[in-house]
């Protein structure tokens, strides 16, 4: 045999390897996807959307209060945590830039992206649940705030950053005050790099259970008042997967179904938005 | 010792034992740089990388101070008082003083308003002052008849040597009475120097321009009067003309022959 030869075979066997891998890897999520799919479109009818939580055995039974809980917790905690990260984000681009400070802040940021979800959960429990003596949906929304601001705000201070320095110089050469030259240049170039965070921030914490656990904990009935306990897709699927009750085991894929397809949603829409910016 | 010549016409700027230090170095970049700018004429600034030629060219719309720590010392008279003036309002100063870069910057936005950029900062918000204000300058910078059906479009999806024009609109929309020209032509085709070239010459009616250049042959062609920088000192100011047939000082010399680079 040749050398030449030896090293086909070679390098058949590494592609093989490498492919092989490749396809056991993404089995695993094929797999989960069509389990889900499977049983989560066999769940879903339109009771689902109509009936709030019900004893089990009961056949208007739905899951109206976890999916308008859901939506309240995401959009408490969107509003709470978008501003707040992306103004530290710019704090750390536009003024910090390499001071000690802001690279504090970027490592702190870091160690809390990698932080436990449920160590912010038991955080807010002990700032927010406890000294109000109930649980609350603020409080839920505030923990996944908390777990929302450091990558929003990452990816702002990434994206600024990537604004060529010469564009800011050249607001500045035209008379623009800092602040103009940082809302109607700087912010504009990173428009679409800034949204796409967002969204997948947004995603990141739309599928957070633990820190809600002990949050906004749970409630089987519908409710709007943010001082109280308030249900959620993802504590609800805990609780209804948990139980002994085919028909609760059903709610709970139906809202496992309903919940990925909306992350998967704001996935492909985030990533879409970083397309299109990048191609113009 | 230098040779600098006597501008008998009106100044527009006068640079007097003019020193520059960036932040943490030991030795200043510009030594004593005493500089008349002649006004409504075009001054180039030549010399090899690193002579201190564009950060004399920053120091006049002091863009220096967005990046603190940098120091400057002597004078640069403009309108009267000395620019180096801590207590020099920046924003008003670089309404007069514009700049052109060196790669174009078109912001991301359309054409309209891009070139508007600057007029609704000075706190124009008629839309039939801000449309004429906006033709004219894009008229002034030879580019009106390429944009005019599409003043609604993305800035970004101009040429290169279009969104330098582009920009060329956007800093003489403002009115200011002196321009400076940071290598305007190095990142374009020679069709689209050319162009920029020619707008250059024209715009001196109603501007002072100084420009910096690494292409002895534009500051040639384009300019009234010529610098020579070395090594953070003026070498030689004189009419251009004379400086490149009769170069007064031996460094100038070699350098417009090419002896060094």
């Amino acid at each position: 045999m040749t050398a030449v030869q030896k090293r086909i075979i070679m390098n058949r066997i590494a592609l093989g390897f490498s492919t092989l891998s490749a396809i056991i890897a993404l089995a695993f999520l094929f797999w989960i996807l069509a389990v889900l799919v499977m049983k989560g479109v066999n769940a879903l009818n339109w009771n689902i959307f109509i009936f709030e939580g019900a004893p089990p055995g009961y056949a208007e039974s739905g899951l109206k209060h976890a999916l308008v809980g859901q939506l309240i917790l995401v959009g408490l905690a969107t509003g709470i945590g978008v501003p707040l990260g992306i103004l530290a984000g710019t704090y750390l681009s536009e003024y910090g830039k390499n001071s000690k400070l802001a690279h504090t802040i970027r490592d702190i940021s870091d160690i809390m992206m990698s932080s436990p979800s449920i160590v912010i959960g038991a955080f807010v429990y002990a700032i927010i649940v406890m000294p109000m003596g109930h649980f609350s949906a603020w409080a839920g929304a505030i923990a996944l705030a908390i777990i929302m601001i450091p990558i929003i705000l990452r990816t702002t201070d990434d994206m600024l950053q990537l604004v060529p320095q010469t564009l800011r110089e050249a607001a500045f050469a035209l008379g623009a005050p800092k602040y103009k030259v940082i809302l109607s240049v700087v912010y504009r170039g990173a428009k679409a790099g800034i949204l796409t965070g967002v969204l997948l921030g947004i995603a990141r914490v739309a599928g957070e259970t633990a820190p809600l656990l002990f949050t906004s904990f749970n409630d089987n009935f519908f409710t709007t008042d943010l001082n109280e306990a308030m249900p959620s897709l993802t504590v609800t699927m805990f609780n209804y997967a948990i139980s002994p009750y085919e028909d609760w085991q059903q709610l709970g894929w139906a809202a496992a179904f309903i919940l990925s397809l909306f992350i998967l949603g704001l996935n492909i829409v985030g990533r879409l938005i970083l397309f299109a910016g990048k191609r113009k | 010792m230098a040779s600098i010549i006597d501008i008998k016409t009106e100044c527009a700027l006068h640079v007097r034992d003019f020193e520059f230090t960036y932040k943490g170095a030991t030795a200043p970049s510009l030594k004593k740089v005493t500089m008349p700018i002649a006004k409504h004429s075009i001054t180039a600034l030549i010399g090899p990388s690193g002579c201190g030629k564009t950060t004399l060219l920053r120091s006049f719309n002091r863009m220096h101070d967005l990046y603190p720590g940098n120091t400057y010392a002597g004078e640069i008279s403009f309108e009267g008082r000395n620019i180096l003036d801590p207590k020099e309002d920046l924003i008003h100063l670089r309404t007069k003083i514009g700049m052109i870069f060196q790669k174009p910057t078109a912001f991301p936005m359309s054409i309209f308003d891009n070139v508007a950029y600057g007029l609704r900062l000075q706190g124009i918000k008629n839309k039939t002052e801000l449309e004429g204000r906006v033709e004219k300058a894009l008229e002034d910078a030879a580019i009106w008849k390429e944009v005019k059906d599409r003043l609604k479009h993305d800035a970004n999806g101009l040429s290169g040597g279009q969104q330098q024009r582009l920009c060329i609109a956007r800093a003489i929309a403002v009115e200011p009475e002196v321009l400076l020209f940071d290598e305007p032509t190095s990142a374009l085709d020679p069709i689209s120097t050319q162009g920029i070239e020619r707008l250059v010459i024209e715009l001196k009616e109603k501007v002072s321009i100084i420009i910096v250049t690494h292409n002895m042959q534009q500051a040639a062609r384009v300019s009234d009067y010529t610098g020579f920088m070395y090594l953070g000192e003026l070498i030689e100011l004189g009419e251009t003309e004379n400086l490149f047939v009769t170069p007064k000082e031996k460094l100038t010399q070699e350098y417009i022959t090419g002896k060094f680079g």
